[in-house]
């Protein structure tokens, strides 16, 4: 019969791993927008999934954008302090990345 | 028939069968990241070619095993013999490219190992194929396995946004996620390299192996590995264009955050579950993140219509691949003629199903314009090009 101890430990291990890659990504994300460093990604091509806003809205919302730039009320420091936690978030996702392909090689751990 | 014909017969049908694997396949990597514009299609197909390619060099475990068990074969059981192997193959292919037609994402590990049972069952009796095997390792995982990575998904997407939310006007830089996407989605394809591309080349070396061409217990030559790459790799860069709008567009909108949360879910499962010898479909885990991640977000929807479809198509790959390959076996018991017979029907079912595929081209140009998967109809072409101050206003 199915071996329920083997497929509990999967989704175990599938749960907390993906939950702290994509927190720690999100956190880097959101360090990295806290710091007034808003990383706009354009994407490569326009889908029926991506809304186009018009221009009046998208003015608006630029607008807000500034004002909550301006709004930041972390001193300098805090704000690179933010920055380099960001990237370090991002760097502890890259590791977590390579891990998952020293998993899938089996040369590397054999 | 002369068997080093029939041999070459069945590497060759392996070989096709790899690369409609590849094509088939190509979603679960690439159908998310090209609906929330992380890459273009063409190059998120190629990306996921190379990875494929590199995979199917990397790893030779699952093909040591590659029946699994699911056939009794060798030292005390029954010697399959090639020309059911060419009829399972036989099977397989045509209802991965059934399938492709419908634009549902169906594991092609199941149709394989359908095509060979129904060959199996007819070849040499049903008291070959171990069904508790199928049952445990092919028939439950299959049910759970969706669930438990929609689960994954939807937590991973719950996170994700409960992370980055701000109040509402304030940026909150989720476009970062696109680049995240690149990343988590060629993990997604490497591993796929790594398993899938095995499974023919075991197909190969069991044929070799049977034929007396290679020694018993050895590992697949250099050149099945190769060949066996090259034909995944091609599939995967042909892109199942059907089945990737399926995956992106049919079941939820996705946005990058999702995306993200979605092949992450489907990575880490797919890893943890090869790593720990717990076979699971990469199609199934792929497409029951994908839903996991639509229930996640607020305010998005999962078309449950189209989810529906592509559960039953799960549910019919192993019976309808198995009769396939039942119906090619018993041909081939007749004999050279019986073979011949396969091969000219065989031709004949792809060449028809290539050419109603023709009446509805969905590829990497016309990708977007299409209304819905499922009812894959032309509806218009985009209005105008975004321009580049359209581009910098998109909402997220």
């Amino acid at each position: 019969m199915i071996d329920w101890s083997a497929f509990f430990v999967v989704a175990a291990a599938a749960l907390v791993s993906s939950a702290i890659v994509v927190s720690l990504y999100s956190l880097g994300l959101r360090l990295l927008t806290t710091a007034g460093r808003i990383p706009d990604v354009e994407p490569a091509e326009f889908t029926g999934a991506i809304t186009v806003l018009t221009p009046a809205r998208a003015a608006k919302n630029a607008k807000r954008a500034r004002k909550a730039r301006k709004a930041n009320p972390l001193t300098a420091n805090q704000k690179r302090l933010a920055q380099y936690a960001g990237y370090l978030c991002f760097a502890v996702c890259g590791l977590i990345v390579l891990y998952g392909v020293y998993l899938i090689v089996p040369a590397l751990h054999d | 028939m002369d068997f080093t014909l029939i041999v070459a017969l069945v590497i060759a049908l392996a070989l096709i069968f790899d690369f409609t694997n590849g094509f088939h396949d190509t979603a679960n990597a690439m159908a998310t990241p090209i609906a929330t514009g992380a890459m273009k299609p063409k190059v998120a197909v190629g990306v996921a070619a190379v990875l494929n390619l590199v995979g199917a060099f990397l790893s030779t475990e699952v093909a040591k095993t590659v029946s699994g068990g699911i056939i009794k074969e060798g030292d005390g059981g029954i010697q399959i013999s090639p020309e059911m192997i060419f009829a399972g193959l036989i099977g397989a292919i045509v209802w991965n490219l059934i399938t492709w037609l419908r634009g549902l994402p169906s594991s092609s590990s199941h149709a394989l190992f359908g095509g060979l049972i129904g060959a199996t069952i007819i070849g040499v009796g049903a008291q070959a194929v171990a069904f508790d095997v199928v049952l445990a390792k092919v028939i439950l995982p299959a049910l759970i396995a969706p669930i438990t990575v929609g689960i994954v998904a939807f937590l991973a997407t719950r996170l994700a946004y409960a992370i980055t939310r701000r109040d509402p006007g304030k940026p909150d830089g989720r476009g970062g996620f696109r680049y995240a996407q690149i990343f988590s989605s060629s993990l997604v394809a490497l591993s796929h390299g790594t398993n899938d591309a095995q499974k023919t080349m075991g197909v190969i070396t069991l044929t070799l192996i049977a034929g007396g061409y290679q020694a018993v217990g050895s590992g697949p030559q250099f050149w099945v590995i190769a060949c066996c790459a090259l034909a995944i790799a091609i599939g995967t860069y042909t892109g199942g264009w059907r089945i990737i709008l399926t995956m992106g567009r049919g079941l939820t909108e996705i946005k990058p955050a999702q995306g993200f949360a979605a092949e992450t879910s489907t990575a880490a499962t797919i890893l943890a579950s090869s790593h720990l010898g717990f076979a699971l479909s990469t199609t199934q885990v792929a497409s029951g993140s994908v839903i996991g991640s639509g229930l996640g977000r607020r305010g998005s929807t999962v078309r449950w219509g189209m989810a529906g479809q592509i559960a039953l198509g799960w549910l019919l790959t192993l019976p309808a691949s198995a009769i396939m390959g039942a119906f090619a076996a018993g041909l081939a018991l007749l004999g050279p003629i019986g073979i011949l017979l396969d091969i000219v029907i065989g031709t004949v079912v792809v060449y028809v199903l290539f050419q109603w595929s023709k009446r509805d081209r969905v590829s990497h140009d016309n990708l977007h314009d299409i209304d819905d998967a499922g009812h894959v109809v032309k509806i218009k072409k985009t209005p105008r090009k975004p321009s580049r101050k359209d581009r910098q206003k998109v909402a997220l």
